[in-house]
């Protein structure tokens, strides 16, 4: 490969990362429910192109499938399963929240420079390739992880789960050069499971608690 | 090739899907007793072949060395166990009605998928595969919680759905990190993820790598053990679960957990030395047993006090292995011990719930006169808990006592502390439900449910008697190979 391919593919795949961090905020920002599913759509559809470009640039095959899972499963098929639950459940928006959307963004603004901090010393270490996209990966498992806390509706805490995996997909495809093929495809397949195990459970809870709102979890306390 | 380990992944598998086939039941209750015998059988071979060739592996899937068939053993004995107290447990159920025949079905399934998860994830080579099969325990332990489908248990499944899978996506990146510096000395492919490989170019991994996966991991595999501050879900879902799943969850999941962290210690101690990973587990397990201590004094509901009597002991354990060297004998000796006391704890709890349908401490008494063999469970598991002789608990805190005063007198003295608090608390409560006169009436159990929770409970005690105060040769062989993983710890010559 030649340098200039090998400088403008480092600065493509920095472009897509830099994407899916984007719409990490957007995912924050946004109050309605169904917006937040097309988002979360939209940043799984940076993630196959980033992930693609990576199998393109270093000619690791493999991950051409992970790209391809990450079209159908993250892209068509958990989009439409929490469609669906929103649909059933009768939710549009999100009125009330633990952080409201200034102070939440300021806080993932925090979060990305924090994961910049954290993986500082290891980002050397990496592939010249994909150096950056370490940092960007844990910054966006901590803005998934910061959305799980920040939202009181089971639908958005599954979002913010899956934002969380996308992170996890980018670190280990981009930064990693992929994991090997079984790896990816179990954890594929766990995901998939959990989403569906995480759909049944908040259906469950709108039939008996009459709500998606986890803030009325209250019965279970010390 | 071992047939033996091949048996022990794959007799749950057989069982849980016959048990969702076939609907009858009768035939679920024969097909569930043959897969104890196979597990019983399958867990003392692979460990008969450790002990004699050192490690035994499948075609590079399945390793299995010391530590291992030491959680092989655990999970292979107390799921047995779990699952004879489960048929008489979830039968008494179905014949009160609260249960058809179709989630009767259901449950097993559900009930196999998550033992054969927890005994794949042990006996896995790649630490990547590994977690798949941790996260597929997790999910099945979900739907298990939530399986009595009431207020409380939806609850209680929910927040450790969403725990857990946070958890358990930090301990993924923990993995990948891993990778990310083993694939320069490897290559990028499996050998970059199995943990025999990991251990032997350890010494050339990049440290700082190393110490950020380390922490991941020990913060997600730590949110599944329990340990605090990541433990809120764990009270919830052991009191809310059904029974026999609280005993599971407490003697074979958290134990799993805890083997995933030893796992990645292995691999940091030979990178940058056991004082990083030893400290940082150190503060966590004194951490856990202070919350622990602490709520124990403050318990209304039985299943809730043995739960968090189960934060207490991981953390004993916990503690154990981040001092190394005498530790992490006692540490392995706590796991085994506690794992085979809580279930019993669990198997008693469960049938004076089925007695008195509620969960309120205050109002249980007299158990050892009314409900014998719910008494005894109690009563033995309890002085066990808390670390009497002449039960192995009481060997592994005093050498865990001697190991950390050898290391850091410091900490000796806050653990002593808090685990006399413990010791205090829990005992109390134990004698008081077990002995005095029996305050309510309550449904007798019917005679199936007696015969088969009292094998449980009789197996259990009689193991945890018979390895008591002393630790077996094979056992003892076992937990000195185990040492040898770890080295000499914190308490080598200084």
């Amino acid at each position: 490969m030649s340098l200039l391919t090998q400088h403008l593919g480092s600065q493509l795949v920095d472009l897509g990362s830099a994407l899916l961090l984007l719409t990490c905020f957007a995912i924050v920002a946004q109050r309605r429910l169904s917006a937040c599913v097309d988002l979360f759509a939209l940043q799984s559809v940076f993630l196959a192109l980033t992930a693609a470009l990576v199998a393109f640039l270093t000619g690791i095959h493999h991950i051409y499938i992970a790209a391809a899972l990450t079209i159908v499963i993250k892209v068509v098929v958990i989009p439409r399963i929490l469609k669906r639950v929103i649909e059933r459940l009768n939710v549009t928006r999100e009125l009330q929240m633990n952080v409201n959307v200034p102070t939440g963004l300021l806080v993932c603004g925090g979060l990305v420079i924090l994961a910049f901090f954290i993986t500082q010393p290891i980002i050397p270490l990496g592939f010249l390739l994909t150096r950056d996209s370490l940092a960007i990966a844990l910054a966006i498992i901590l803005i998934g992880f910061f959305t799980m806390i920040a939202r009181k509706k089971a639908v958005t805490q599954v979002i913010g789960f899956l934002v969380m995996e996308n992170g996890l997909f980018l670190g280990a495809a981009a930064a990693a050069y992929g994991m090997p093929l079984i790896v990816e495809l179990g954890v594929f397949f766990d995901v998939l499971v959990g989403a569906l195990i995480i759909g049944i459970y908040s259906h469950r809870l709108q039939d008996t608690f009459d709500s998606v709102d986890t803030s009325k979890l209250t019965t279970l306390k010390e | 090739m071992s047939w033996p380990l091949v048996l022990l992944v794959t007799a749950p598998v057989i069982a849980g899907l016959g048990s969702l086939l076939v609907r009858q039941r009768r035939v679920i209750e024969v097909l569930q007793c043959a897969k104890v015998g196979a597990m019983l059988a399958a867990a003392a071979l692979v460990a008969g072949q450790v002990i004699a060739a050192g490690e035994v592996s499948v075609e590079g899937f399945l390793r299995t060395d010391a530590l291992s068939a030491w959680l092989d053993l655990i999970i292979g004995f107390v799921g047995s166990t779990g699952t004879l107290y489960a048929v008489g447990y979830m039968g008494e159920e179905m014949d009160r009605t609260h249960l058809s025949s179709r989630r009767y079905s259901q449950f097993f399934c559900l009930f196999d998928l998550y033992l054969a998860a927890m005994l794949l994830a042990v006996n896995l080579e790649n630490i990547a595969i590994m977690w798949i099969a941790i996260e597929g325990s997790t999910l099945s332990a979900a739907l298990l919680i939530g399986f009595d489908r009431s207020k409380a248990a939806l609850e209680a499944g929910w927040k450790y759905i969403i725990l857990s899978s946070v958890g358990i996506s930090l301990a993924l990146f923990g993995t990948i990190l891993v990778y990310y510096s083993s694939e320069h000395v490897l290559g990028v492919s499996n050998e970059a993820l199995r943990w025999s490989q990991l251990y032997r170019v350890a010494e050339g991994l990049d440290p700082g790598a190393i110490k950020v996966a380390f922490i991941f991991s020990l913060i997600g595999y730590g949110t599944k053990a329990g340990i605090a501050p990541m433990h809120t879900w764990l009270p919830d879902a052991h009191a809310e679960a059904p029974t026999p799943v609280s005993a599971m969850l407490s003697a074979n999941m958290l134990t799993l957990a805890v083997y995933a962290i030893l796992r990645f210690k292995a691999v940091t101690d030979r990178t940058v030395g056991p004082e990083f990973s030893g400290k940082l587990i150190i503060g966590l397990a004194l951490l856990s047993l202070a919350v622990s201590a602490t709520f124990i004094l403050v318990q209304r509901d039985y299943k809730r006090l043995f739960a968090y009597s189960s934060i207490e002991h991981i953390g004993i354990a916990l503690l154990g292995f981040g001092i190394g060297g005498l530790g992490v004998f006692a540490g392995a000796w706590h796991l085994m011990n506690h794992a085979l006391a809580k279930s019993t704890a669990f198997y008693g709890a469960g049938l004076v719930f089925l007695r008195y349908n509620h969960k309120s401490l205050d109002r249980v008494t007299g158990l050892l006169s009314q409900m014998p063999i719910a008494g005894t469970a109690i009563l033995v598991a309890g002085v066990a808990l808390a670390g009497m002789p002449p039960f192995g608990l009481f060997t592994s805190e005093v050498l865990i006592a001697i190991g950390a005063y050898r290391a850091k007198p410091e900490v000796t003295y806050v653990f002593l502390s808090l685990l006399t608090l413990a010791f205090v608390t829990l005992l109390y409560q134990v004698l008081r439900m077990t002995f005095g006169a029996p305050g309510e009436a309550g449904t007798a159990l019917g005679r199936q449910c007696r015969i088969f929770t009292s094998a449980a409970v009789g197996i259990n005690i009689l193991l945890l008697g018979t390895i008591g105060l002393h630790v077996p040769p094979g056992l003892e062989a076992l937990l000195a190979s185990i040492m040898k993983i770890f080295g000499g710890g914190m308490e080598a010559p200084r």
